[in-house]
């Protein structure tokens, strides 16, 4: 009998839990997926929300962390079965197996999350209350996956490799890493204001931090409450939208460009002299692009809006334009409806026949007279 | 029909630049003398080619008028679908014709020939007037600027359609409407091509204005654009569509943009004065009317 409920189970739990992938395509030596290769692994949370612990080793295989084994950075598990995590993972962790190739100690992204932390996003993975609202790493930096045409360096390249490096599959994950970054592998224009707007379009939460910022004392920017909208409406946003990757985005202007992918963590308000938008370096920042840049092209505003409190000369400007364009359409419609009216009164017709078209006969004296 | 003062001198100015002989001077005053006191009579007893009867409009000014209303048509298809990006049909408007890379060069392009059209168009009128003036045949009357009279004729035709007054007014070459539209394209066209230019050029301008009014003026040309665009695009729409192809005597259109030409009835309806100066300058035109006339028995009491 015992045998009997042993081999159900062994049937059944599949069933319930879905099928796991078959092959584990990277190194699991420490049994993980021995649970979290199951697709229904999950859990409802007290505030009702489904999380997912499902990993998929084919596609986890694919990703930039496939050599990271998972409690290089899930350090807090420390028996099996794990209990319930509280805080997960903070990417400042360090790696226990990887090694910097630079500098041969355990690889980090602390640096950069250091950074991170000084600029106006920075935040603790555990924040609570409006610094919860800031993006995370994982908030903009997904798992990326390596695509199919970069699987496939070329045959030449990698032979070349291997004549020291033995490892073809090594010399081809390397050419991927290398090969990515050489090529300036960043999100397209469209993909960063989607990202930024994501937050600084979220009336709910920027109304938040304006009134705590009251509260508190401090200054936000004046487009703080309408920087994704006013952007939107710009010069650069509609092109942006449209696809085009030389107008400017967000980060173009917020981030300086002389070390891109550091500055883009670096982010600070405006007010702040070191901000490429601050007025002592608006100039150079426009100069990117606007090769004719000066002080007189640094006062524009770069993605204004009718707003009244953010600008009181377009906001009466777009009003009376808009006075303005309605009167002359109502006037000149009005007038064309007085004229049709008058005229067909007088015997004018649409119909044009035998030569004219006041062939109607009208209550006026003077009537077209039959030959 | 007894001519007004106004009508007089334009027939009078018509006869001395056409240098009239003694007969045809007698001709044409006993043609004039025979007009039904009402010209309403007039024009609705003669007959017209719908295609035109009376030669108006020169080859230029038609093909400025071709370039004109093509390429205004086209930058606003090129052009809306940018400003209002967040409509339903914006996106699918403009992959339709290529995709923001391709509308902008096709955009651009457009601006390019209608600030040609709008040289042209200068030349044309400019070297017109020098020539008249050197011949001494000029007419301020003939002209499209605004004068007074314009107000007068306003005041009488709104007048006449309500039903206040028997006679539209006496106009000449270009009454007021067209007048309006005239200086409303003109106005328009200027506000486009500056605003345009402050669009590719912001640098240029932000450089020779004063930094006080350098963000001001960006700002209202990237209102004007696209307000000044659409409201053209409906006052051609509502308006210069309904002159010429809706208001009835014009249905389903007039000719004049293709042939150059007016048709009689309407030359004599809205064009008077121009009407007289064709009674002057064809005599074709006399026998017409004095065998109409006699016909119809339509004159009128002065030929008594």
């Amino acid at each position: 009998m015992g045998m009997l409920i042993r081999w159900c189970v062994a049937c059944i739990l599949p069933l319930l839990l879905g099928f796991a992938g078959t092959a584990l395509a990277f190194e699991d030596d420490e049994a993980c997926l021995m649970c979290h290769k199951y697709p229904k692994m999950g859990r409802v949370t007290e505030e009702g929300v489904q999380k997912s612990y499902y990993v998929i080793p084919e596609v986890f295989s694919k990703t930039v962390h496939r050599n990271v084994p998972c409690r290089d950075c899930h350090t807090y598990i420390t028996e099996l079965p794990h209990k319930p995590v509280k805080e997960g993972v903070t990417c400042n962790a360090e790696c226990h197996s990887i090694k910097n190739p630079a500098t041969g100690k355990p690889f980090t992204h602390k640096p950069i999350y250091d950074e991170y932390k000084k600029s106006v996003h920075g935040r603790e993975k555990t924040a609570a209350g409006n610094d919860a609202d800031k993006p995370y790493c994982i908030d903009c930096h997904t798992n990326p996956l390596y695509n199919a045409t970069e699987e496939a360096p070329p045959k030449k390249i990698v032979d070349r490799c291997v004549v020291c490096h033995e490892d073809r599959k090594f010399a081809e994950k390397w050419y991927n890493h290398t090969s990515r970054r050489i090529r300036e592998v960043k999100r397209s224009p469209q993909e960063i204001v989607a990202l930024c707007t994501r937050c600084h379009s979220d009336k709910q939460m920027l109304e938040r931090h304006q009134r705590t910022a009251k509260e508190e004392g401090r200054t936000l920017g004046r487009k703080f409450l309408i920087a994704g909208e006013s952007y939107d409406e710009s010069f650069h946003g509609k092109v942006v939208k449209y696809g085009n990757t030389k107008a400017a985005n967000c980060l173009d202007c917020h981030a300086n460009t002389v070390n891109y992918y550091l500055s883009v963590h670096q982010l600070i308000p405006s007010r702040d002299p070191l901000s490429p938008v601050s007025p002592q370096n608006r100039v150079q920042t426009c100069k990117q692009c606007h090769l004719m840049a000066d002080q007189n092209y640094a006062a524009l505003d770069p993605h204004p809006s009718s707003k009244k409190e953010d600008n009181l000369f377009k906001h009466y400007a777009d009003m009376i334009y808009g006075i303005v364009g309605d009167s002359v359409l109502a006037l000149l419609v009005g007038m064309a409806w007085f004229e049709t009216w008058g005229r067909w009164r007088d015997g004018a017709s649409w119909r044009f026949r035998n030569g004219s078209s006041w062939w109607r006969r009208t209550r006026r004296k003077s009537n077209r007279i039959s030959p | 029909m007894k001519l007004s003062q106004q009508a007089r001198d334009v027939l009078d100015t018509a006869k001395r630049h056409n240098r009239v002989t003694p007969e045809e001077d007698r001709d044409i005053e006993e043609i004039v003398a025979l007009l039904p006191d009402d010209h309403a009579m007039l024009y609705k007893n003669v007959d017209s080619n719908p295609i035109g009867d009376f030669y108006r409009y020169s080859i230029h000014i038609r093909i400025q008028h071709m370039l004109i209303f093509s390429t205004f048509l086209l930058l606003a298809f090129t052009g809306l679908p940018i400003h209002y990006n967040t409509a339903f049909w914006a996106l699918p408007f403009n992959n339709l014709l290529g995709g923001l890379d391709v509308t902008r060069v096709i955009h651009r392009t457009l601006a390019v020939t209608m600030i040609f059209a709008m040289i042209y168009h200068f030349l044309t009128i400019g070297l017109g007037t020098l020539f008249k003036v050197r011949a001494k045949v000029f007419e301020f009357g003939r002209t499209v600027l605004p004068s007074m009279k314009d107000a007068r004729d306003i005041k009488q035709d709104m007048l006449f359609f309500a039903g206040k007054c028997d006679a539209r007014p006496e106009m000449d070459k270009f009454m007021y409407k067209q007048k309006i539209h005239y200086f409303a394209a003109g106005f328009g066209n200027t506000v486009m091509v500056v605003s345009g230019s402050s669009f590719l050029f912001p640098d240029f301008w932000a450089s020779v204005l004063p930094i006080q009014m350098a963000s001001h003026f960006q700002e209202m040309m990237r209102l004007s654009h696209p307000h000044e665009a659409l409201l053209a695009l409906l006052v051609v729409a509502f308006w210069h569509w309904y002159n010429v192809h809706l208001a009835p005597g014009r249905f389903p259109m007039q000719w004049t943009f293709l042939t150059g030409k007016i048709t009689r009835e309407h030359q004599i309806e809205e064009h008077f004065l121009e009407y007289l100066r064709c009674i002057v300058t064809m005599p074709e035109e006399r026998s017409y009317l004095r065998k109409l006339i006699e016909d119809k028995k339509i004159w009128g009491a002065s030929s008594q």
